[in-house]
């Protein structure tokens, strides 16, 4: 199990301390889970080799009886932590709002999935669920009362391009405090608090070939939070000249957004910090030295390990090509680990 | 369609997979199998546009089956299939009525598959993330 990381003021004997563990989320390891080269126990095994002490499942791609997790399966994951030491600690559900053909799915009918999803959970043993925005604030509350029956603590992902200080993140933040529920609240993903330009995504546009200026003139103009329309604007004879920058420089102002500095982010995790209930590690590069490239992880796992958080810290290694999962995953661990002093 | 996202990392044609299948001891068709190019498993609501062509000529959407989870849909059934889970690493099997079967040798497999990803959305109004899940291979008959 973890162990505690001493905050840095102890002249407080009542200050709890953060217990930091650290895990995986089995999504990491999904390009050979899909190409067949490890089935979900090689995963499992895998998971636990690399060092991790808990794993969180995304259940709509590794649960065969999706979305209800059937006995054998129960059996098969409870010989998989006899075997290997590790069990499930989070459920990862999906919202697929747009399921239907013809129209979205109605808060109704997202909290009545929620609810399956809690109940899928709790089967497993996992006492955490990562829920997608997709379910409002409205929705979320209105789960509260079966995530509590059930014990388990239902937090919706901050994913890049939001943060803990974006206002759709605010308007969970304010349900969460109303219901006063402690099984509703968060799971931030750390891809949030990028201060530098995605690796993989900078890779492939220059080898599809971006030239480094204009990759550096693109990373220019997010900095300054120039709007992403007038920034085509500016890049436009460049994109004609390679239309893969046109990619690059649209991710850019997506889901792996960066800025200058995390500091107001980190200040906004800080204060949501007891509504927490696992965090992603997110991770597109780590280099041989235990570096993230675009994520700062020295800055940001400070702030955990100095909080009263006690949970997962789970590696989430977003595949994009070119490095292999189980490296980058292994790499991924052992940074956190190195920075928690572990 | 236009701008899809593929996300692929295995054949959505399986190898090895097409064979006729036989009712009252008579070919009745072929099948073969394909797999979901995505990293997690989808209700069969979420295809927006699925066809098969079997060596450049398109197989009428009513002589399609698509099996899976010990049971058969037609193309038109797939918007009612919301209960029924593919997963992502289970093949579905393609079933074709075609009396006679296939005659030995090669044939070249097209299948267009396009779904939205639900839980991606890309605009007001139900406009979700395309994703493009075809994949062309030529197959013997292996019957």
């Amino acid at each position: 199990m973890g162990i505690p990381v001493c905050p840095k003021s102890v002249d407080n004997k009542e200050e709890k301390m953060a217990n930091v563990k650290t895990g995986i989320t089995l999504f990491s390891l999904g390009t050979p889970f899909l190409k067949g080269e490890l089935d979900l126990e090689g995963v499992i095994r895998t998971a636990a080799d690399l060092g991790a002490e808990g794993y969180e499942i995304v259940a709509a791609q590794m649960i065969p009886s999706y979305p209800y997790v059937s006995d054998e399966f129960v059996s098969f994951i409870r010989e998989c932590k006899e075997k290997y030491g590790i069990g499930p600690i989070c459920y990862s559900a999906n919202m697929d709002r747009g399921m239907l053909k013809d129209r979205d799915l109605t808060e109704d009918e997202m909290v009545a999935r929620a609810v399956t999803d809690i109940v899928s959970a709790n089967k497993l043993g996992c006492t955490v669920m990562r829920e997608q925005y997709l379910l409002s604030p409205a929705g979320l509350a209105r789960i509260a009362p079966f995530a509590e029956a059930y014990n388990v603590r239902v937090g919706i992902e901050i994913h890049n391009p939001d943060s803990p200080v974006t206002q759709p993140i605010l308007d969970y933040l304010e349900v969460i405090e109303k219901t006063g529920s402690k099984y509703i609240g968060f799971v931030p993903d750390f891809g949030c608090f990028a201060t530098k330009p995605n690796k993989p995504y900078w890779d492939r546009a220059l080898a599809a070939g971006a030239t480094l200026e204009q990759l550096e003139k693109c990373a220019k103009l997010r900095y300054e939070d120039v709007p992403m329309e007038e920034a085509m604007q500016i890049m436009g004879p460049e994109l004609a000249k390679c239309p893969a920058l046109g990619g690059t420089l649209n991710s850019m102002y997506g889901f792996v957004q960066f800025r200058k500095s995390c500091v107001k982010e980190l200040e906004g995790l800080k204060k949501i910090m007891p509504y927490c209930f696992e965090m992603h590690g997110k991770c597109h590069y780590v280099d041989e030295n235990l570096h993230e490239a675009s994520i700062p992880y020295e800055e940001i796992i400070p702030v955990i390990a100095e909080s009263e958080y006690d949970g997962y810290i789970v590696t989430e290694y977003e595949d994009e090509g070119g490095y292999g999962a189980v490296e980058q995953t292994t790499r991924h661990v052992a940074m956190v680990k190195k920075l928690l002093n572990q | 369609m236009g701008f899809a996202m593929r996300m692929n990392f295995v054949d959505v044609v399986v190898s090895d997979s097409l064979k006729n299948y036989y009712v009252d001891g008579r070919k009745m068709g072929y099948q073969f199998q394909i797999r979901l190019s995505y990293y997690r498993g989808h209700f069969l609501s979420v295809i927006d546009e699925f066809g098969v062509k079997v060596d450049d000529f398109e197989v009428p959407a009513d002589n399609i089956k698509f099996c899976i989870n010990g049971k058969e849909f037609s193309p038109a059934e797939f918007d009612k299939c919301y209960t029924e889970f593919w997963q992502v690493t289970e093949p579905a099997t393609i079933r074709v009525f075609y009396p006679g079967g296939l005659p030995e040798g090669e044939h070249k497999i097209d299948v267009t598959l396009f779904f939205r990803s639900p839980y991606m959305p890309i605009g007001p109004n139900h406009m979700y993330m395309p994703v493009d899940s075809c994949g062309t291979k030529c197959l013997a008959v292996t019957d």
